[in-house]
């Protein structure tokens, strides 16, 4: 293999750094040489998260570079860290369940809908897999040997069978996925950015995505049980809860404990007097 | 319109610096609310600490200091001493203020300083990725006790408690948690009126989720905070009748 430069950009909490971390070991196992820079910012979620990784059959002298052969955008916050990387002969893939794909203005792009698919056939959370299966595919990296990866760096996270075989299979169909070139998905897990108002029942209510994290927290405290999580997605594509406005009282219970302040329900005025 | 969140937040800043779920916004909600009512939006000033409180750097639209790490009781009493007419808040965690920061709330309760001083205790580092703190109680796994805190590391430090030996009857020391906002909220507001009128030393610690760290959901991690109240008792610490 030639020297190859790949760029990963995401977001703090998407696994970023799992897919640096196995797509390096397991080349390494393949006998290459490797470099791998981790970059990101303050320890938290939603924050730019980037991993510089060189592959090659040489030493590698310097770890950092200017322009990528590859770069991966995994989420649209991350899309101005990516430019400065990119040049007409790079390689750009992108997630386009999460990326809309007009706003990438590079011609050799190539979208992969791994959060929807994750999300519809397998599991939310095993979005990462399926992007290691596709990068270690195009890299030529043995698809055993990748695997053998997966379970040293997640192997504690697999507790029982089900889960693993359900990564096994996301992985499996990482490999054999393939890069959507012309047409590509719409970006349907894409925060919602309005306000979402219901009214009714002498009650209203008023959910803003733009804040809620995803946390659930106004769900484990309604006494009633009247939200739940809904179809909308907030701000880290997280399900946005829903409410049923005849169940609910109007307690304040989910006002009160919501961190973000994404939440509130009132009583409507006139239905007081 | 609806009255989502208190007027003293700054709206540009959020959704905040946060993990989902985190129990500082709820206590930040609550001190908000608490600002807003009081109507000291303009004479206070909020120092905060390193660790996962100094997220709030940019949370309130009023003055905010970030000071040093454990230090922010130190420069809040600086403060104070500088402008008497302005109401000193410290807001830290229980790793900036039970263990690097120890000593500067100590001699602030000994001094009988009038500041407020607000911790949140999760039970571990946080930012840093769950680490055992002094609070962490005998048996949790974090991420540097993975068989669990061992007993002779210490049962999980009771801070309100020790400051209420060293404090002086004036002050104001209590133990609220993020389950009972409402509760909270009153140990709050009596703990800048005893800063504000008596002049004298607050301090209010409050239990609260973590969580990121602790890998619960949002039902485990009341859960675990249920537990954790039956070992830090909550409510007001009065003082001893006979202080000498």
């Amino acid at each position: 293999m030639n020297r190859i430069k790949l760029f990963l950009a995401g977001e703090g909490g998407q696994g970023i750094q799992t897919i640096a971390k196995v797509l390096v070991d397991a080349a390494e196992l393949q006998g290459y040489q490797v470099t791998y820079i981790p970059a990101f910012g303050v320890e938290q979620r939603g924050t730019p998260s980037t991993a510089y990784i060189i592959i090659d059959n040489k030493p590698i002298l310097y770890p950092r570079f200017e322009s990528a052969d590859i770069a991966v955008i995994l989420q649209e916050r991350a899309l101005s860290l990516v430019k400065k990387h990119v040049t007409p002969k790079s390689k750009v893939i992108f997630d386009s369940s999460t990326v809309p794909a007009k706003l990438i203005e590079h011609a050799n792009k190539l979208g992969i809908p791994a959060t929807q698919i994750a999300a519809t056939q397998f599991i939310a959370k095993s979005f990462n897999i399926l992007i290691i299966g596709k990068l270690s595919q195009l890299l030529n990296l043995d698809e055993n040997l990748v695997w053998d990866s997966i379970t040293k760096v997640l192997g504690k996270k697999f507790k029982d069978e089900k889960v693993k075989k359900l990564n096994l299979d996301t992985f499996k169909f990482g490999r054999s996925a393939i890069f959507e070139v012309d047409h590509f998905s719409k970006p349907v897990f894409m925060p919602m950015k309005e306000k979402i108002v219901r009214k009714g029942f002498g009650k209203h209510a008023l959910i803003l995505p733009e804040r809620c994290k995803g946390c659930h927290i106004c769900i484990a405290k309604c006494p009633v049980a009247a939200l739940s999580k809904g179809d909308n997605l907030g701000v880290f594509a997280t399900a946005v809860p829903e409410i049923d406005l005849e169940k609910c009282i109007a307690c304040g219970n989910c006002f009160r404990f919501c961190p973000d302040a994404a939440i509130k329900v009132e009583k409507d005025k006139s239905a007081k007097e | 319109m609806d009255k989502i969140m208190p007027k003293c937040w700054k709206a540009e800043s959020k959704p905040d610096f946060f993990c989902p779920g985190c129990g500082h916004g709820i206590v930040l909600k609550q001190l908000g609310y608490l600002v807003d009512e009081m109507g000291i939006d303009r004479n206070i000033t909020f120092g905060i600490d390193i660790g996962c409180s100094l997220l709030a750097w940019n949370f309130f639209d009023f003055d905010t200091v970030q000071t040093h790490h454990g230090r922010t009781t130190s420069v809040m009493v600086g403060y104070k001493m500088a402008k008497p007419s302005r109401v000193a808040i410290a807001y830290m965690g229980d790793g900036g203020g039970y263990a690097i920061g120890l000593q500067a709330l100590i001699h602030a309760a000994y001094r009988n300083d009038p500041v407020t001083v607000i911790l949140v205790n999760n039970e571990n580092y946080a930012m840093t990725g769950g680490q055992t703190s002094p609070t962490t109680e005998v048996g949790v796994v974090t991420s540097t006790a993975p068989a669990g805190k061992l007993a002779k590391f210490g049962p999980g430090f009771r801070g309100p408690e020790l400051l209420r030996q060293v404090a002086s009857k004036d002050a104001y020391i209590a133990r609220g948690t993020v389950s009972n906002p409402i509760q909270f909220k009153v140990m709050l507001k009596k703990a800048i009126d005893n800063q504000v009128k008596n002049n004298a030393f607050s301090f209010v610690e409050i239990l609260s989720i973590c969580p990121t760290n602790w890998k619960t959901n949002a039902r485990d991690s009341f859960a675990r905070l249920s537990e954790m109240e039956k070992f830090f008792p909550i409510g007001e610490i009065a003082a001893e009748k006979e202080v000498k």
